[in-house]
């Protein structure tokens, strides 16, 4: 061929990408008439996706079942929506019975990923716009921060509940049960206990009515796994002291075993950050791990995703993928293997140095939620930016943590005071007692 | 009082300074907490198997725990096999 200035004609005939797919989990060919390897490789089940798209509330609007109005809010302390026009309640759908996601976790193979946790597509953009039913005008939602808007000309109120790809919209929500006020008071008892030595101007600033409800992004993971420690323990055999009266010392005398242990377990519903910046625990640099710490929540009580649980609360994206997450979750997995056989090695009472581990995750099941947490922050000046406090509170169980940032000149002339003190008892006992 | 014993006494002043700062800093930050997740998730573990085989012995030691011990370390990874 001579014209080298054009590409090559992509191929469109037979078997190219051009043609219809065949429906999916089809084959030409019998599997029947074929030998038994191939057979067997072609009927080994596929990757499961479980479909958590919500039909109904695809154009975006979640009408009351009763009256068919749009204003739909979160009652608040409950799982319910209520219309806010014709006081109608009902109760979202768990997304735990509507999937089977407590189920079967011991048969889990391969990876099975919700439709709400897939990979987040290169080109998705977090603005999406929709075209209001009501009176055709134009409403843009941006899911960085948000997951709802009202039609400033007709009032309809709108929800992103179409599953994009761009990682906002999870398979399910658990709503706030812990109402601001209860957070208000459960941050300032906190902050009352940590009062003495904090920074003069965190104390007067503070101000817990800003706490702010979020809905966050994290991965709920189901797996099954087998893992395999193995390393060196010892037993003591004897233990003696040697030396005259002045200068005893004990010694002991010990068995060395090689010790291996192997554990199958499964793990329900553990729970792992899926926003980059959240999963960054570095302690030097941020407090997230304040919000880490506030985990687990009642995840078995989350209801399928309805953008109405969100009106008012403010959300952030989910920017990270099953595969961005696997290492974290492996290591979470094996320090879980490691508690495990923690029991099993008791009678080494000089204790066991496990030199290599291994892990084999046989099946894992991928959903993306939103949980709810009221945060309170604090932006301490400083070098680098400074660092951002925060004090958390689990809009569940209402546990709560916080970092309070400390005024280090009055921290550390108390603590000088008191070594000088007992450095003073123990001038005067040495006095005493020459 | 032996003089070695006296001298070891003297250490506990910045000791104790020393313990009582990291401990409110802690308090007060929290920097050493995060999500349990070892004991806070649900597992279901079928029963742990395993062997152990005596390799050799220790005459004479004055460690009282095996050298590199991690058996409470559950997140310290080691080589992965």
């Amino acid at each position: 061929m001579s014209n080298t200035g054009f590409p090559p004609q992509a191929h469109t005939g037979p078997g190219s990408p051009r043609d219809v797919p065949p429906p999916a989990g089809t084959f030409p060919i019998d599997p029947a008439t074929l030998p038994e390897p191939i057979r067997d490789e072609l009927e080994a089940p596929d990757p499961v996706a479980i479909n958590t798209a919500a039909d109904e509330l695809k154009d975006g609007l979640n009408r009351c079942q009763k009256c068919g109005s749009t204003d739909i809010r979160h009652k608040p302390s409950s799982d319910r929506l209520v219309c806010l026009f014709c006081r109608h309640e009902w109760l979202g759908i768990r997304v735990e019975d509507a999937f089977g996601l407590g189920e079967g976790i011991d048969q889990l193979k391969g990876t099975v990923v919700a439709s709400g946790a897939k990979d987040i597509g290169a080109d998705a953009a977090s603005l999406m716009s929709f075209k209001c039913t009501g009176c055709g005008a134009e409403v843009t939602v941006n899911t960085d921060s948000a997951m709802t808007a009202r039609c400033h000309w007709c009032r309809h109120v709108f929800g992103v509940n179409e599953q994009v790809a761009n990682g906002a919209v999870p398979d399910a929500v658990l709503p706030f049960h812990i109402k601001k006020d209860d957070a208000v008071a459960r941050i300032r008892q906190f902050v009352d206990k940590r009062r003495m030595f904090a920074l003069k101007a965190f104390k007067e600033q503070f101000t817990p009515e800003n706490v702010i409800g979020v809905y966050l992004p994290y991965m709920v993971v189901d797996g099954n796994v087998s893992a395999e420690v193995a390393g060196k323990g010892e037993i003591e055999t004897r233990s003696y002291t040697r030396g005259t009266d002045k200068n005893k010392q004990t010694y002991y005398d010990a068995d060395v075993y090689q010790v291996q242990r192997h554990v199958d377990f499964t793990v329900d519903d553990l729970t792992l950050e899926s926003s980059a910046e959240r999963g960054n625990l570095n302690t030097l640099t941020n407090t997230n791990n304040i919000i880490n710490t506030i985990l687990p929540f009642d995840t078995k009580n989350a209801v399928k995703w309805n953008a109405s649980y969100l009106i008012g609360i403010t959300s952030e994206k989910r920017n990270q993928d099953v595969e961005h997450l696997r290492p974290r979750l492996e290591d979470q997995l094996l320090s879980i293997a490691r508690a495990q056989v923690e029991a099993s090695v008791s009678r080494y009472d000089r204790g066991v140095r496990w030199e290599s581990e291994r892990l084999s995750v046989h099946g894992t099941r991928w959903v993306s939620m939103y949980l709810p947490v009221w945060l309170y922050s604090y932006q301490q000046p400083g070098s680098n930016k400074g660092m951002l406090h925060y004090i958390a509170v689990n809009g569940r169980t209402g546990e709560t943590m916080g970092s309070v940032p400390v005024q280090h000149w009055k921290l550390l002339l108390t603590a000088l005071t008191v070594g000088t003190f007992i450095e003073g008892l123990v001038l005067w006992f040495l006095g005493a007692s020459s | 009082m032996t003089e070695d014993g006296g001298l070891w006494l003297l250490l506990a002043g910045p000791a104790g300074a020393t313990g009582l700062y990291w401990a409110l800093y802690r308090y007060y930050r929290n920097t050493d907490k995060s999500h349990a997740f070892e004991r806070e998730t649900a597992v279901e573990a079928k029963p742990v198997t395993g062997s152990d085989h005596q390799v050799s012995e220790v005459i004479g030691t004055q460690n009282t725990r095996i050298a590199g011990d991690n058996v409470r370390e559950y997140r310290k990874r080691v080589n992965r096999a």
